[in-house]
């Protein structure tokens, strides 16, 4: 079993010669704990300690304070240690200064060697009962976040739970300790070695979502040997950390999230899970759900023509067709990415950086497009209706053109 | 008095010679006289401690046999020095004999004119000794103050306890021809080399036993008796720069001793965002920036080579730990710049919105040899911070390049251009911009050229 040592020793001279005195050692116990895991990197321990200090005179020299542990990682280094306030009656009082000195001041450290160890050695200028704020950085302490979502059954809302799960595995116990991320509530909690604690840090109800459907035809390839020219339909749940969208009240780390639906008997139904990156404020969080098979999409290259300019140098002029069928029973918007590199690669020549393209003006009026990934990587936007209600009423098969000429290529 | 020596000696010894042929009997009378002080001199820049130490002897007049010897020490033979502190004009070194058979002995012969007892100083190199900085910066809640404490802290693998040292550190980088420790180990003798199991073993025991013992000898300040924090004084000296901690100091084999030696607090920082991918990597950084001068609480030396590390007042009655750099040695009025790492509230995007080629150039063949290569950016910046945001853009982009911003931008070098944006809170700044890459037979040069906008 693993045994935890953390002390503060306080040894006081109580005689000038050194193999005279005599050492008294107090074992002031944490009055305090504080666990800051704002940084995803390290985690800094805060710890208070009621020090009762003697008054350092030339007679009995000053206070020796021995910190020291075992069986934890502590990064040595680090250490700090920081007089905060002397008692006086039942109060508190800040440190001063007395006769133009502070009344504690931390003369030196002193590092023996091949020990988990150290020794301050502390002027007092009065003596009393003092209270001193350790703080280091400690391994093993970790943190995670990770998040539960829960759809509607009509997916326009969700409920997202943001909990902060304390891994500790330091060796240390720190009893009733406070828990800080840097963001949210503050915890009191209990924190046992190779204990696991999950935190829920807030709940977001009524999260407006957005689901969108994605085919990128170069990132997903052939959908199945059956259908050679449709690809994978990737669908997402998009929400915004904004409080317009009932978020916003820090941002959203990155974690794990369980995505559930409301299965609209009172139960939920599991819907799968993803791992978030950062979402800072007023920033979108993309949440991928699995494959669409409601959605199909083929896709297939109508026009392929060349057009000589001089040489080797050509013109390539391209129609891509994309037919699509909606067996969904509700609306969606489907967002088709197409990669002109790749196309031109694939079909023209080497663009010899990115493409360098025009517009056709066979390319379907339905089509919305946007750039958000570069002008080369278009977004073609196209809402879809619902299926017909009719059961015996076909889905329609919707085609839409994109024409375009890859120019200067060779 | 607890000592911590190991199996260390450093003994000065007398021997009166009765019969001057006798040279090679260490007999007659020695006398173990102690150190009266101790100065010790250490570099950071390498393994070196310069050692004085003034000593009491009593000569006779004629010849006089004193013997030095350092036994587990990592001292260089070839540096130990005697100069006599009183009479000199009556006693002289007539020469040193380093006896073969008596590994880390040496016998100084002195012709004195004088009898009785006179302070001398021996003088010597020793290695195992060694200083650095380290620094804490903690800033108030807003980030725009800071209190910042520098330490030293002694290192003693020496293989020698000195008592009430006299200590002096030394900024600055020497030249050495030979490492000291060579110097000490040679003539295949054993010594205590730091990393040996057996070294470090006899470090703990003796420091264990003397941590039981008693605490205090260990580490107490040198002449006993309460202190506050003692203060470093720096002074220049030549290239270099010396602190000379107040008092004297014990610094026990194997234990290290950090001491407060800077300290200043409501030091005013600014914060600058930087991306230069070819530095930092592909996402800006975040610098707290200050100076090392007087308006800033600081500037009475230059700061040595140390770790800073950064914390800030979480405003929950407790810190954060930003993170810590190696500060390099920082000159009298130089910047100060502490690279916190990456900020995920800050985000800069550069997004290519249209590419377009002209100016065709063929060859013989009639193939493609050359062409213009136009390209329209939009860079973005996105800070999701509270407060506004100073930020530096640096691109370098290869090739001859003809580069027209919209944002003012300046030449950093011939291939860098840079443009500094601010950014208000939870908002954007966007810095469009052209680029015309000659590629091929058009490419002329390999350097950017600003272009003005129209």
């Amino acid at each position: 079993m693993r045994r935890f040592l953390c002390v503060l020793t306080l040894v006081a001279m109580l005689s000038a010669p050194a193999d005279a005195r005599i050492k008294l050692a107090t074992l002031p116990v944490r009055e305090r704990v504080e666990l800051q895991l704002d940084n995803g990197a390290y985690t800094l321990v805060e710890e208070e300690r009621i020090v009762p200090l003697l008054k350092s005179t030339a007679k009995t020299g000053n206070n020796m304070i021995d910190f020291s542990w075992s069986n934890t990682s502590i990064d040595k280094d680090s250490i700090q240690f920081r007089p905060l306030s002397f008692r006086a009656g039942k109060d508190w009082q800040p440190i001063g200064k007395a006769n133009g000195e502070v009344e504690i001041n931390v003369i030196n450290v002193a590092y023996p060697p091949g020990e988990n160890s150290l020794v301050w050695e502390v002027f007092a200028a009065k003596a009393g009962v003092v209270k001193v704020r350790v703080s280091y950085l400690i391994h093993n302490l970790t943190r995670t976040f990770n998040y539960r979502a829960l759809a509607n059954k009509d997916e326009t809302l969700l409920t997202l739970r943001s909990f902060i799960k304390l891994r500790n595995y330091s060796g240390e116990e720190f009893g009733k300790a406070g828990v800080w991320a840097g963001f949210g509530p503050k915890f009191l909690k209990e924190v046992g070695q190779q204990e696991e604690i999950q935190m829920l840090v807030k709940r977001f109800p009524e999260v407006p979502i957005v689901k969108t459907f994605k085919f990128d035809w170069y990132s997903n390839g052939q959908l199945n040997p059956d259908k050679p020219f449709a690809s994978e339909i990737l669908m997402h749940y998009e929400l915004t950390n904004d409080e317009k969208n009932n978020l916003g009240a820090f941002p959203l780390q990155p974690g794990k999230v369980r995505i559930f639906i409301e299965d609209g008997r009172g139960g939920q139904a599991f819907l799968g899970e993803d791992v978030s990156r950062l979402t800072p404020l007023d920033d979108k969080m993309e949440l991928y759900l699995g494959q669409s098979r409601d959605i199909v999409c083929s896709r297939i290259i109508e026009e392929n023509q060349r057009h000589a300019v001089r040489g080797n140098l050509h013109h390539q002029e391209m129609i891509i067709k994309y037919e699509i069928e909606n067996f969904r029973d509700k609306p969606a918007t489907l967002d088709i990415i197409e990669q002109l590199n790749r196309d031109a690669v694939e079909y023209a020549g080497n663009p010899h950086g990115d493409a360098e393209w025009e517009m056709g003006e066979q390319t379907s009026r339905e089509l919305k497009f946007s750039y958000e990934l570069g002008n080369a990587t278009p977004v073609l936007h196209i809402k879809l209706a619902p299926r017909p209600k009719d059961p015996d009423e076909e889905v329609e098969k919707i085609v839409v053109r994109f024409h375009f000429t890859l120019k200067n290529v060779w | 008095m607890v000592r911590f020596t190991v199996s260390s000696i450093l003994v000065v010894g007398l021997l009166f010679i009765a019969d001057s042929n006798a040279a090679a009997k260490n007999i007659d009378l020695v006398t173990l006289p102690n150190r009266d002080t101790v100065q010790l001199t250490i570099y950071n820049s390498e393994d070196i401690t310069l050692a004085k130490e003034i000593r009491s002897v009593t000569l006779k007049r004629g010849n006089n046999r004193l013997q030095f010897s350092w036994a587990g020490t990592l001292i260089d033979p070839t540096s130990v020095e005697f100069r006599p502190l009183e009479h000199a004009d009556q006693i002289d070194v007539a020469d040193t004999v380093f006896p073969g058979q008596k590994p880390q002995h040496l016998i100084w012969n002195i012709e004195s004119k004088y009898e009785g007892q006179a302070l001398v100083e021996v003088s010597y190199f020793t290695s195992g000794l060694t200083w650095q900085m380290d620094y804490v910066a903690t800033s108030d809640v807003n980030e725009t103050q800071m209190k910042f404490r520098g330490h030293v802290r002694v290192f003693n693998n020496s293989g020698e306890e000195y008592e009430n040292a006299e200590i002096r550190l030394i900024v600055g980088k020497i030249n050495l021809v030979e490492k000291i420790t060579d110097l000490a180990r040679r003539q295949g003798i054993d010594m205590p080399a730091t990393e040996t199991a057996k070294y470090k073993g006899m470090k703990e025991l003796e420091a264990k036993k003397a941590f039981e013992k008693a605490a205090f000898a260990a580490f107490g300040s040198g002449k006993g008796g309460a202190t506050d924090a003692k203060k470093v004084v720096k002074e220049g000296l030549s290239e270099y720069f010396m602190f000379s901690v107040e008092g004297s100091e014990t610094i026990a084999i194997g234990w290290s001793k950090r001491m407060p030696a800077v300290s200043a607090d409501g030091v005013a920082f600014d914060i600058v965002y930087r991306l230069r991918s070819y530095q930092y990597g592909p996402r800006p950084v975040r610098f707290f920036i200050w100076r090392n001068d007087a308006e800033h609480s600081l500037g009475e030396s230059p700061l040595p080579d140390g770790i800073v590390r950064m914390f800030r007042e979480n405003g929950h009655d407790g810190l954060s730990y930003l993170g810590q750099q190696l500060l390099r040695y920082v000159p009298i009025q130089s910047d100060i710049e502490v690279n916190l790492g990456t900020d995920d509230l800050v985000i800069v995007e550069q997004r290519k919105t249209k590419t377009r080629r002209n100016n065709f150039q063929f060859d013989r063949r009639n193939l493609v040899a050359g062409w213009d290569e136009h390209q329209d950016w939009i860079g973005e910046v996105r800070n999701y911070h509270a407060k506004a945001i100073a930020i530096e853009v640096r691109l370098q982009l290869a090739g001859d390049v003809e580069l027209t911003p919209t944002s003012p931008t300046t030449s950093f070098d011939f291939r860098t251009v840079e443009t500094k944006l601010q950014t208000d809170p939870r908002d954007n700044s966007v810095f469009p911009f052209t680029t015309v890459i000659h590629q091929g037979t058009n490419a002329k040069q390999n350097r950017v050229m600003l272009r003005r906008s129209n």
